[in-house]
């Protein structure tokens, strides 16, 4: 679709708006990673995921910027995106404990690799990052407001 | 100088286009938690502008309407909606700006206007 937010159309009026849009692109993939560190938090203790005899692994999420070739052929960074999810390869915590339903033959129960303390880490740096893309916008805002009012 | 009435009236109609935008993102707002879901978004600066790149007559220009257009082109979530909010906002700030912009050159414009009836008295 050609609408005057998609990336083939080009405006003038559209290169005007582009550090608003870098910053919409970042607040998409914050709160994708937002989602992704609540999923690791909440999944803290599985010990059985349906379909696989493993504990729950725990996700992160990988950035990638998006580039864009500029209309005098240099590349342009116009924001971010999630490439992807990864899974955490760390090993599981092992905890003897033989009356669990999922102990193994030898009384040990995987727990998942997941650090509560480190995803609450990561929770402060995502959120963070996600209110200052929205800071960038409101100032963004007042910048063109500003601009604006000199025609006045 | 001259001020020509057909830019005032092409704001206007941008102006409405804008208003318009800001209903279909206000409604792309609302349902964005409704499965299956597709964002809508209104179709219009940029086909006119092709239109007038493509040299097309005055009277087709003025013919142009903007319209709801469904946007697929936006992967869905799991539940095959297709909003994020954080992109509706963003697109609800641009389009308020726009429509600002839009209103200062009208005004401008009118400015001009009033002038040139009041320097005759």
């Amino acid at each position: 679709m050609t609408t005057i937010y998609g990336r083939r159309a080009n405006l003038a009026l559209d290169r005007a708006f582009r550090g608003m849009r870098i910053a919409a692109t970042a607040l998409d993939a914050e709160r994708a990673r937002i989602d992704v560190i609540t999923k690791n938090i909440a999944n803290a203790r599985t010990t059985r995921v349906p379909g696989s005899d493993e504990p729950y692994r725990r996700e992160e999420v990988a950035f990638a910027p998006i580039l864009e070739r500029a209309a005098n052929g240099r590349i342009e960074f116009m924001g971010v995106r999630i490439d992807g999810v990864l899974q955490d390869d760390a090993p599981f915590e092992e905890v003897f404990d033989p009356n669990h339903p999922d102990a193994n033959d030898r009384g040990v129960v995987l727990y998942p690799n997941v650090n509560t303390m480190k995803e609450m880490a990561d929770l402060v740096t995502a959120t963070r990052a996600y209110e200052a893309s929205l800071t960038i916008q409101e100032n963004f805002e007042r910048m063109a407001e500003r601009a604006l009012r000199m025609a006045e | 100088m001259r001020v020509k009435a057909e830019g005032s009236e092409m704001l206007l109609r941008l102006m409405s286009a804008a208003t318009m935008r800001g209903d279909v993102l206000a409604n792309n707002i609302a349902s964005q938690s409704m499965p299956g879901y597709r964002r809508r978004d209104v179709v219009f600066e940029e086909t006119l502008r092709n239109a007038i790149e493509k040299g097309a007559s005055k009277r087709k220009i003025e013919e142009f309407q903007p319209e709801i257009a469904i946007d697929f082109d936006r992967e869905p979530r799991a539940d095959g909606n297709n909003v994020s909010p954080e992109e509706e906002r963003t697109m609800l700030r641009e389009n308020r700006l726009r429509y600002e912009l839009y209103a200062a050159m009208l005004s401008g414009r009118s400015r001009l206007i009033s002038q040139a009836i009041n320097s005759t008295t």
